[in-house]
């Protein structure tokens, strides 16, 4: 089991294939041929962490603090693509998300998936694509499911800026927590996608000292903590009444989020302008856990974990976008990838089965 | 989504040019094309219809509390709080530039920074994260920029000392009570000036 978490760690919303492997414009009816799109889904459950009382998380340093030059000036623009997503729409985006609707604070909240503890998980072996994952390919993954979209290639100028990002924020704050002095150690482009999880990482003695790579990829806060296991199996029944009490005002009551000069300042939950079937949000674990932890924004109000998980099965019984690795069959693409709780394949409440009336991967917005 | 966008953009393009009597009360205060008078009343123009209807009935309801506003919102009751509501929503208010969140990295201001970028470290979130770029609103998110400082100063008091309420979860009470006296002057100098 320990392996197995190792494996997982920081792996959240999406499950990463290449980018060059997928055939993201099929259309639903026809089936990608693609050995890569039809790997069974051997992944366990997507990873979630106790949280503890006197757990210490990483302080990134402020983003003043980014030096000038090449590499800053990645830095700063994997800022910018993460936090206002919406400027590749149509080029790698395909709905109406950023990426920071998920990952609070700019990628630097604990408990939110924060982007310092996923650099550091990587690369990876996972059994999903049976392979060693890069940071790049994981953000490639992010944007295949969780945006709709489109990945950029390997190496691309976005993939660098959001792994330069990344590792900064990483970085400065482990150096400030061990008393490093000194700029961050500047990454070329090539070191900078690979991620942190390795033997041939360059880390600063006294960190090192102090962290090894197995604690480095483990680091208090990484991920979304596990959601309390609720006394009732979860309802979507029940979790329109959360939805309704807590959820509506800035989503909407049909859950479109909130448009503001033509962008969502709160997010669609599902339907089209939303992460379609293959992000990891769609499984009821994994938003419940998000949901109990940063939900409602603000945290006017602590929901019970029952509330979060009837919450989180409400917003994930309607359609979305379908999976891109869908073969032209519901079921025989809920058998291959949807082994976990989830409403792929099913009918709810009476609707037409989930994915048989998918709202297209990756459409252009106009 | 697309067609909500579409038709605030015709509501804007050509504002209705008759005042419903109903309204009439109202513009001593809040200016014929709900302008705003400052001090004395807010802007009203560039607030959506669904908001004030909602902000009438929490007046109703004193879950708002103004003596003024106690008496004239009780003159709106019925199909009139969705006549008066449409009304001032569709009057013109000058367009901004619009800042988008990200489009700055580094904030000196700290007070802009606090709107763009929050403060997580006692779960602040943006204030653009609902009231949209430059705080320009929508539906339930009031516009904030160009709203006179004044009332977004008492609006964030009134917040914090549980005189004005009735948003869901009380999520605004919960903002506000996090924010110290500088915080308020400043954001309401901040998003005041936005215009």
């Amino acid at each position: 089991m320990k392996l197995l978490s190792l494996l997982t760690v920081g792996v959240l919303f999406s499950l990463p294939l290449q980018a060059n492997e997928l055939s993201i414009d099929v259309a639903p009816g026809l089936a990608p041929v693609n050995a890569a799109t039809t790997l069974p889904d051997r992944q366990a459950a997507l990873p979630s962490m106790d949280k503890k009382a006197d757990d210490i998380y990483l302080q990134p340093a402020p983003l003043a603090a980014i030096p000038q030059g090449a590499f800053g000036d990645k830095v700063r623009l994997g800022y910018q693509l993460f936090v206002n997503t919406q400027q590749l729409r149509d080029k790698y985006v395909g709905n109406q998300l950023n990426c920071v609707n998920c990952h609070m604070n700019a990628g630097q909240q604990a408990n939110s998936s924060p982007l310092w503890a996923a650099y550091f998980a990587y690369p990876a072996y996972r059994k999903k694509n049976d392979k060693v994952n890069s940071f790049q390919e994981r953000i490639q993954g992010c944007f295949t499911y969780s945006m709709n979209g489109k990945a950029p290639a390997e190496n691309s100028p976005e993939l660098v800026a959001i792994s330069a990002y990344s590792y900064w924020l990483g970085m400065s704050g482990l150096m400030d927590q061990y008393k490093v002095t000194g700029p961050v150690p500047e990454l070329s482009d090539v070191e900078l996608v690979k991620g942190g999880k390795r033997d041939d990482f360059s880390m600063p003695a006294a960190i090192a000292k102090n962290l090894d790579i197995t604690a480095l990829s483990q680091l208090p806060g990484r991920g979304f903590p596990k959601a309390p296991q609720p006394e009732l199996a979860y309802s979507p029944e029940r979790g329109l009444v959360v939805y309704q009490a807590h959820c509506q005002a800035c989503h909407g009551e049909n859950g479109q989020g909130q448009i503001i000069a033509g962008v969502a300042a709160l997010p669609p939950l599902w339907g089209p302008q939303s992460f379609n079937w293959g992000a990891g949000m769609h499984r009821v674990n994994t938003a419940a856990d998000f949901i109990y932890e940063n939900m409602p924004l603000g945290k006017s109000v602590q929901l019970t974990p029952q509330q979060a998980w009837d919450v989180a099965a409400y917003l994930n019984s309607f359609d979305r976008p379908q999976d891109p690795r869908f073969n032209g069959d519901v079921s025989k693409t809920q058998a291959a990838y949807h082994q976990h709780q989830g409403y792929y394949g099913q009918s709810v409440a009476g609707k037409p089965v989930l994915g048989a009336e998918s709202h297209p991967v990756f459409p252009l917005k106009n | 989504m697309v067609n909500v966008m579409q038709a605030q953009a015709a509501e804007i393009s050509s504002p209705p040019s008759t005042m419903p009597a109903v309204a009439q009360l109202c513009t001593s205060c809040h200016g014929a094309q709900g302008q705003g008078i400052d001090i004395i009343g807010p802007r009203l123009a560039g607030l959506s219809a669904e908001y004030i209807a909602n902000q009438l009935t929490l007046f109703h309801a004193g879950k708002r509390q103004n003596p003024t506003m106690l008496a004239m919102a009780a003159t709106v009751q019925g199909d009139n709080i969705a006549v008066v509501s449409q009304y001032f929503s569709q009057q013109a208010v000058a367009d901004i530039p619009l800042q988008f969140r990200g489009d700055k990295v580094v904030i000196s201001h700290p007070f802009e920074a606090l709107a763009f970028q929050g403060d997580w470290s006692r779960t602040i979130p943006a204030c653009t994260s609902c009231h949209g770029p430059s705080g320009v609103g929508g539906g339930q998110f009031p516009r904030l920029a160009g709203q006179q400082a004044s009332y977004l100063k008492t609006q964030l008091l009134a917040w914090q000392n549980g005189t004005r309420s009735g948003d869901v979860d009380n999520m605004m009470g919960n903002i506000a009570l996090k924010l110290t006296a500088a915080e308020i002057d400043g954001l309401s100098q901040y998003f005041a000036n936005l215009k």
